[in-house]
């Protein structure tokens, strides 16, 4: 059942899925299991709604993400396929994303991206002294983005 | 004839749809995930209300969008069972809406009195 549960997860917009698919799917498991337990008409009577709500969920999502600005969307829903940090492939960053990589790991990606932004916006303004510094900071905190990624065995 | 069109209030609180509302009142003592979500609204509702993990995450990604509530990340739980917890702003919609609820209720037991009596 948790496979068709993840299939018709499928049907929801991608960035949806990226926030969303793992905690939706942990929270079908448990409560089916607990469904399980109270007889066979409550577990199917459950299982329908579940999966009925889901496909019309689906629907409302998709028009809730073609009717809303992605800008304004990306505010409280971040595409995390889309943001793929500089020196890190496609392939692997879109592994990383759909997999629902830990917060910590998130954490320092977004850092280092900042710090990279930060380098860029000193040096357009001749800051190159800031530019530098930012840059010795961004190699550090792209080796701790490192250190973490073996530690959760993410990418490489 | 002139038209004169009433322009809703911006900052008029709206009525909340009961998803919503029973969310919020889970959400105002602590912080919990998904299916302790499901499991509260339900203990709420006395057991009239099993809301499915689609209504829920749809709600919950609505409820993000207007900042009422937002991500916590709890130390004793895994990345799978990531907990929401109220913001100030969505503390404030939910003593407006109550507020709201209890005016009503007090006007409709009111008439109610008031019906008996006659």
């Amino acid at each position: 059942m948790k496979r068709a549960y993840e299939f018709l997860l499928r049907l929801y917009p991608r960035d949806y899925r990226a926030m969303f698919a793992t905690e939706m799917s942990s929270a079908f498991e448990e409560a089916s299991a607990e469904r399980r337990g109270q007889g066979r008409g409550v577990y199917v009577r459950f299982v329908m709604a579940e999966l009925m709500e889901l496909t019309i969920g689906a629907g409302v999502e998709w028009i809730a993400k073609l009717s809303t600005d992605s800008s304004v969307r990306g505010r409280s829903l971040p595409d995390r396929l889309l943001m793929r940090p500089p020196g890190v492939s496609w392939s692997r960053h879109y592994t990383g994303a759909l997999l629902n990589v830990p917060e910590e790991v998130s954490e320092a990606q977004e850092r280092a991206e900042l710090l990279v932004e930060r380098m860029v916006h000193s040096i357009s303004q001749h800051d190159f002294k800031g530019a530098r510094l930012y840059s010795d900071e961004e190699r550090q905190a792209r080796g701790k983005l490192r250190s973490l990624r073996e530690k959760y065995n993410i990418g490489d | 004839m002139r038209h004169v069109a009433t322009q809703a209030n911006a900052s008029e609180p709206k009525p909340l749809t009961e998803p919503v509302l029973l969310i919020l009142t889970s959400l105002a003592d602590q912080p919990r995930h998904g299916y302790g979500l499901i499991k509260d609204i339900e203990s709420l509702s006395g057991g009239r209300i099993r809301m499915s993990t689609g209504t829920l995450f749809g709600a919950l990604r609505r409820l993000l969008a207007d900042g009422w509530i937002e991500r916590f990340q709890q130390e004793d739980t895994s990345r799978q069972k990531q907990a929401y917890r109220l913001t100030t702003v969505g503390r404030g919609q939910l003593q407006q809406e109550l507020d709201r609820m209890k005016q009503l209720t007090r006007a409709g037991f009111a008439r109610l009195r008031l019906g008996e009596s006659i």
